[in-house]
């Protein structure tokens, strides 16, 4: 791997405006009990109120800061799409790299289930089971991670077969070494640009649909999240006020999976060097 | 000309529905009738309503049983009875399919010349004003959750400059017909389908890009510039039909994106389509629907995807001779 993650976010602006925007929302989420002033769920004025000095960004239905919910709904965001990031990533690499390095019938079952579950609309299946479950958070990350790992799983297999043939996996093969060891010991450190892309990839996709699935009302209520903010939002359209619940946290989503994208797109060498050279882009 | 292996991917994908709308309910603690219909409706139903349904789907049975009546409802178009909507779930979705498949047809159509088009003057521009300002603009469309940039839309154009319908798909009772009737529908369609199309170009746009940069460096390129072709001729004709052909193959893909991405921007315009359905099943907890929705668009989805593998061989003759 001659091509650093590090180097490639340098030299692209998109890539930096986006770890900018990334870092704000990451210090919005960390240290939102000092940036607020209020409880996020507590009623702490009238209902619909325009934003003030008191409330910078205003109240929602039920009378609660704005400002405050859109910094704690930051750690939900983030919490979903990090979590997410690691658990599916992890199974890709697993997955990935034992279908490459088994090979035969178990890397063809194995990359069929892969396509299978790349075909099917994911996001239609997420809002079946939760309908049925009713989700907490941790159901939420485990099921997003456990349909989202079949996009990395396909670049980490071919990755891995050209991999498989480098001296020094074959020589720790010659000593003996299991396809577990190698995995973990030469397979996934040396792909490590690659997962960090994959793990961007699907922070991202967690990040929409955890929001997307809030906006469905298939979320739980106890968890501020900002999906769930304009999903109330919404439900009082006929009134004037309403703009004030709703745009804030959209755009606030829209900044995260915007960074995200660019930091994304300046990535994108990594997995084809052909790309490079895109300078200022 | 049907590719083995992604007839078994296709397989998979169904038995994976499949089963999912089988077992999900009947895994459910509790009555079956319970967790296929929810605690609101089942109080709500008359016995002799639960009688037919237990019956129909052989709920009392062990089950295989219950697989078997499965498989053969639906095998006879039977995806179960709504009773919300106190009617056959087929219907029901029938109903609003058409809605969708103009939404999600169209953008589909619209995304992907749009995003050829662009991708290809992208590409070969590579580096220069245009190209730098169109990655940056459609990556950062891309970035927006549609239902957001719906949101939006409809804000501006429906609320403070009111040129558009606020929701809907037309005028209720209006009694429009001929060419006021096609006028009304596109008005409608007008806003879901900017918001669905704005966001899901980046897709198409960026392989597009992404792949006339790779061609351009082939030598085929080189040999058509020596023999003194004409710039739009080379862009279109050698390096653009080459670059569309990673495009087509993900239409299949696209169209299942583009069919979520309609659950939520329908959501936000009340637009009649599946989407709309879907969350008003799930506000009314009414999971025959969403079982079957989910079916009609796996089978969609799936469907498609097997149209694009039989015509891609027409669109690149290399694929015939492969294998």
């Amino acid at each position: 791997m001659h091509i650093s993650p590090k180097r490639e976010l340098k030299r692209s602006s998109l890539g930096r405006v986006g770890i900018v925007l990334i870092v704000l929302v990451l210090i919005l989420a960390i240290f939102a009990p000092l940036l607020v002033r209020y409880e996020p769920s507590g009623q702490t004025a009238s209902a619909f109120e325009s934003p003030s000095l008191e409330h910078w960004l205003g109240t929602n239905h039920v009378g609660q800061d704005i400002w405050s919910q859109l910094a704690y709904g930051a750690r939900t965001s983030l919490l979903v799409g990090f979590s997410v990031a690691v658990f599916s990533v992890l199974l890709s690499a697993l997955i990935g790299a034992s279908a490459a390095l088994v090979g035969d019938r178990y890397d063809r079952i194995v990359m069929r289930i892969v396509d299978a579950l790349i075909v099917i609309p994911v996001v239609i299946v997420l809002v079946l089971l939760a309908a049925y479950i009713k989700p907490g958070i941790g159901y939420i990350i485990v099921i997003l991670s456990l349909l989202g790992w079949q996009f990395g799983a396909r670049v980490v297999r071919a990755q891995t077969l050209v991999l498989k043939e480098e001296m020094h996996v074959a020589a720790a093969k010659s000593f003996g070494a299991s396809n577990f060891y190698l995995i973990f010991r030469h397979i996934i450190p040396d792909l490590g640009p690659i997962l960090l892309v994959q793990f961007v990839y699907a922070a991202r996709r967690a990040i929409f649909m955890e929001a997307g699935l809030a906006f469905l009302g298939i979320a739980d209520p106890s968890i501020i999240s900002w999906g769930m903010m304009m999903h109330d939002a919404l439900g009082f359209c006929y009134l004037d006020v309403w703009r004030w619940c709703l745009i804030p946290p959209g755009v606030a989503l829209s900044l995260t999976v915007l960074s995200i994208t660019f930091i994304g797109h300046a990535f994108e060498p990594v997995l084809d060097p052909r790309l490079r050279g895109e300078a200022g882009a | 000309m049907i590719n083995k292996r992604n007839m078994a991917t296709y397989g998979i994908a169904l038995v994976f529905i499949l089963a999912l709308n089988f077992l999900l309910p009947r895994m459910m603690p509790g009555d079956p009738l319970m967790a296929i219909y929810g605690e609101d409706a089942l109080i709500q139903m008359t016995p002799e309503l639960k009688a037919h349904l237990v019956e129909r789907f052989a709920l009392d049975e062990p089950i295989w049983s219950q697989l078997g009546a499965y498989f053969w409802g639906l095998l006879r178009g039977d995806l179960g009875h709504s009773y919300y909507y106190n009617a056959p779930v087929s219907e029901v979705i029938l109903g609003r399919l058409p809605w969708t498949c103009l939404l999600v047809g169209s953008s589909l159509v619209l995304s992907t010349v749009l995003g050829v088009v662009l991708g290809i003057e992208s590409g070969w521009r590579r580096g220069r004003k245009l190209d730098k300002s169109l990655l940056t603009g459609l990556m950062a469309l891309g970035g927006f959750p549609d239902f957001f940039l719906g949101i939006v839309l409809l804000l501006v154009f429906g609320v403070t400059l009111g040129l558009l319908p606020l929701a809907g798909a037309l005028t209720p009772y209006a009694e429009l017909s001929g060419l006021a009737l096609s006028l009304d529908i596109l008005k409608h369609l007008l806003l879901p389908l900017a918001s669905l199309t704005l966001c899901h170009i980046g897709g198409s746009y960026l392989l597009t890009r992404n792949t006339m940069i790779t061609v351009m460096q082939e030598p085929y390129i080189l040999t058509a510039r020596a023999k003194g072709l004409s710039d739009s001729q080379i862009r279109y004709h050698h390096a653009g039909r080459n670059s569309m052909l990673p495009v087509f193959t993900r239409t299949g893909m696209w169209l299942g994106r583009l069919v979520t991405g309609a659950l939520f921007v329908e959501m936000v315009f009340a637009y009649p389509g599946l989407g709309y359905l879907t969350y008003e099943a799930l506000l009314a907890r009414d999971y025959p629907v969403l079982q079957g929705v989910l079916l009609m668009v796996a089978v969609f989805v799936l469907v498609a995807n097997l149209l694009v593998d039989l015509t891609y061989p027409k669109l690149d003759p290399r694929a015939s001779y492969a294998h």
